[in-house]
């Protein structure tokens, strides 16, 4: 039979509990989970290679089936959905319209904690005017 | 009831002292051996934040300190098969005492061999990708699958013959870490028919390793014979290589022992005995490696083809004839004379040569890799290799790790086999003597 | 433990077969590479001719190509430089050459080997040979281990020993820069045919000494020239079979 000592062990609970669940309280109060990330859109374009619902799940799969196909087997037209034809480049098709990659890409990307090592060697076209030399 | 055949013996108990206590000695050695880590672990990460530029290595020596590691760590992996597993297989008594201290050094060392490689790569978050888009046509990718094969048997072989010892200390009780030893002894309780077993087993992967570990060494020196580089594309790299291997891998288990014998006061169990014999085996190792060393040089030197005579004067009159010379001399002139006179032949005497042979076997591997490099069938000016304090640091961290993990582990096991020095005492002799009476002329 | 963590592993993909979400998979619409075999001429008199000290073939490579000027010998990364006469040719090398050859430079790049050694050895496949002749290099699969650096007779690859970025003199925007720790080479300007442009070293010299072209064709530029005079090439008794040719 032990006794257990209430006054230590349950505010040592409580706070155990607050630190634990601290992202859940401190994001929900601050109201950054119900923000959603704000992309800039390009203002010219109307529409994407694929439909938005699409694109937004599968750029990633799209990205790297286009990358082995130009690299590796030097495939380089991409026919969408939509019977369009586009040529299979980060940089001459998708940066084409969404030229800062800081105001598009990143926004979800940071938001979503997802990192990718795409802009390790690929340059987007507002990086030389940013002074990237 | 736990049969009687595995009971500890009070004339065993010594080798117990270094697992169940340890003095002021063993936390000072950890915490440099951690602090020499850490030093390295450090280099490591200044090299992967900038860059292997950071490295003394160069666009035409692409090659240098990491390459030489791996090549060398490899090499002494051989000892612990050849120590224990040849010796086993021969029916060698006097292995008795160092078949485990050779398999571990086995074992730990092939992790900085691989390590090695893997700091040496440019990108090594994509490191597998060797595995994932594996290309067998590379030898790297042969160095791959033996060395890999190559570790597991070798655990294998490790785990075995620690089974019985596991058991043992399951049955004294150590209080911390008994759920430890209640695992990994997997019920051994030392009935006939486990002991059967189990020596059945140890003899079947003893004889397997063996073909593995010639296969291993082969393997690492294809990478360079496969290449059409100027004395590097020699038929002779495979044999060389394992000779090599042999030679350093006995040299580094002779400096293990003399250590563990004087820290751990273990006179009685590594006598002279034990360093006379491989000592004798160092000597036949020397003569061997001496003949191939010979027989490469000899038969470039006569071929005198020009891509190959370049790096050869480089080799022996040029910018390398210090690293050389110093070479043949460690592995050849000092060891020697040392083993070759049974006077000399002692714990000193083998402990010096061990040294001075694993020092130059490390400078044999960066004269292979190196000077090779400088020139490739081209002459380029401007080509030296000064490693940078990243590459010593990192060499020294591999070297200080791998002693950290044999220390830690003699701090759960005992390093010296109980139940072999236990079956030494009792049913070899027997069989030994029956062994003899079987070669003597008359009837069985 | 092993299979619990089989189970765990097979949650996306069995989640993926069951949702009948299918990726979409890009068209086969190959551009016209089938039958051809490129290769390249070097007239090295046309290229002696120029002024002294001309690099305009160098600058143009590595200015497309984004190739950064680290300027030491150590961490250089080239993939199109000149070497002196001899060292080019080690084997016609002997003690009476015209004196118009000695000590001259003579441009050199990878010689897109139709035997590459380099492609033996690398263990990931990063570096492969198209059919239309071509040793590429994969940037998003090359590890780093310089092996295909010690395959390679000619010392034409270099390695990235450092992030390639800062050194960078004028970025090219159409071409993605490398990271620190992969191997880099000519790549013959691939992306360059694929627009059908000829390769930048070949637009850029001014005294048309480098010359590209389609060995399959009978007609081509190239076979006629390789008719003609009498063809160098580096190291051929190393049996790589280059598809450089040199022509004094």
């Amino acid at each position: 039979m032990t006794f257990f000592d209430g006054r230590k062990i349950i505010p040592g609970l409580l706070f155990f509990v607050g630190l634990v669940t601290y992202p859940i309280w401190y994001n929900t109060l601050s109201g950054k989970a119900t923000s959603v990330p704000k992309l800039e859109i390009p203002k010219d374009k109307k529409e994407c290679i694929e439909p938005k619902n699409i694109i937004r799940v599968h750029h990633k799969e799209i990205l790297e089936d286009w990358r082995t196909s130009v690299v590796r087997n030097g495939m380089r037209v991409y026919q969408a959905s939509n019977q369009k034809k586009y040529t299979m480049s980060l940089n001459r098709t998708c940066m084409e319209c969404h030229k800062d990659k800081t105001k598009f890409c990143d926004r979800c990307h940071t938001y979503m904690g997802v990192t990718n090592k795409c802009w390790d060697c690929h340059l987007y076209p507002q990086e030389l005017e940013k002074g990237a030399k | 009831m736990r049969n009687k055949e595995h009971r500890l013996i009070d004339q065993e108990i010594p080798l117990l002292e270094h697992v169940r206590r340890s003095g002021k000695g063993f936390y000072l050695t950890i915490s440099i051996l951690i602090a020499l880590v850490l030093w390295g672990v450090y280099a490591y990460l200044t090299q992967y934040r900038i860059g292997l530029g950071v490295t003394g290595l160069s666009r035409q020596i692409f090659w240098g300190v990491y390459i030489t590691n791996f090549v060398f760590f490899i090499g002494i992996s051989h000892a612990g098969t050849f120590i224990s597993a040849i010796l086993r297989v021969v029916k060698a008594e006097w292995r008795r005492p160092i078949s485990r201290l050779s398999e571990l050094t086995t074992v730990f060392i092939l992790f900085f061999g691989v390590g090695s490689v893997l700091i040496d790569l440019g990108r090594p978050d994509r490191m597998l990708y060797a595995i994932r888009y594996a290309h067998f046509r590379s030898p790297l990718l042969w160095d791959v699958c033996s060395i890999a094969t190559y570790l597991t048997v070798s655990s294998i072989c490790l785990y075995l013959a620690l089974i019985p010892d596991i058991a043992i200390m399951r049955d004294i009780g150590m209080k911390k870490r008994q759920w430890l030893y209640e695992i990994l002894s997997l019920g051994f309780t030392g009935t006939e028919k486990q002991w059967h077993r189990l020596e059945k087993a140890i003899m079947f992967m003893s004889i397997i390793v063996i073909p593995i570990m010639i296969t291993v060494h082969t393997v690492v020196s294809y990478v360079f014979a496969m290449t059409i580089q100027p004395m590097w594309h020699s038929a002779i790299f495979g044999p060389y290589f394992v000779a090599g291997a042999l030679f350093s891998g006995i040299a580094t288990v002779i400096t293990i022992m003399t250590i563990l014998r004087k820290v751990y006061h273990l006179e009685e169990y590594l006598k002279p005995i034990h360093f006379y014999n491989l000592g004798t085996l160092l000597l036949a190792m020397t003569l061997l490696w001496l003949y191939f060393t010979l027989g490469e040089y000899v038969a470039t030197f006569y071929g005198n083809e020009p891509s190959q005579m370049a790096i050869f004067w480089s080799k022996l009159t040029g910018q390398y004839a210090p690293l050389f010379w110093l070479h043949f001399i460690l592995c050849f002139v000092i060891p020697f004379p040392i083993l070759a006179n049974p006077k000399t032949r002692t714990i000193k005497g083998t402990l010096i040569a061990s040294i001075s042979i694993n020092i130059g076997m490390w400078l044999e591997r960066f004269v292979i890799i190196v000077p090779t490099l400088t020139r490739q069938r081209i002459p380029v000016e401007g080509a030296i290799y000064i490693p940078t304090w990243v590459e010593w640091s990192i060499l020294i961290g591999c070297l200080s790790f791998f002693s950290l993990l044999y220390a830690l582990f003699t701090k759960f096991f005992p390093i010296i086999p109980i139940w072999e020095i236990h079956e030494g005492r009792g049913k070899s002799i027997d069989e030994v003597k029956r062994r003899l009476q079987s070669y003597l002329p008359g009837k069985e | 433990m092993a299979g619990l963590t089989f189970l765990g592993l097979m949650v996306k993909p069995g989640w993926e077969v069951v949702s009948q979400i299918k990726p979409l998979e890009p068209s086969p619409a190959p551009e016209g590479f089938s039958g051809k075999k490129w290769a390249m001429a070097v007239d090295l008199k046309k290229c002696w001719e120029a002024k002294e000290g001309c690099k305009d073939c160098i600058l143009a490579c590595h200015l497309v190509h984004n190739v950064p000027s680290i300027g030491s010998l150590k961490e250089e990364v080239k993939w199109i430089w000149t070497i002196e006469y001899g060292k080019a040719f080690p084997e016609h090398l002997h003690d009476f050459n015209r004196d118009e050859y000695r000590g001259r430079p003579v441009i050199v790049f990878c010689n897109q080997c139709d035997d590459p050694p380099c492609v033996k050895y690398c263990p990931t496949r990063a570096t492969w040979k198209r059919e239309d002749g071509i040793v590429m290099m994969d940037f998003h699969r090359c590890i780093g281990c310089r092996y295909c650096m010690a395959g390679c007779p000619y010392g034409s690859r270099s390695f990235n020993w450092r992030d390639p970025r800062p050194f960078i003199q004028k970025v090219n925007l159409e071409f993605p820069t490398r990271t620190k720790g992969v191997v880099e080479k000519c790549n013959f300007c691939e992306e360059r045919l694929a627009k059908g442009l000829l390769p930048a070293c070949v637009e850029a010299c001014k005294e048309k000494a480098l010359i590209f072209g389609d060995l399959n064709d009978p007609n081509s530029e190239m076979r006629r020239i390789l008719m003609g005079r009498h063809i160098l090439q580096r190291q051929p008794e190393l049996g790589t079979k280059p598809k450089v040719y040199y022509m004094v």
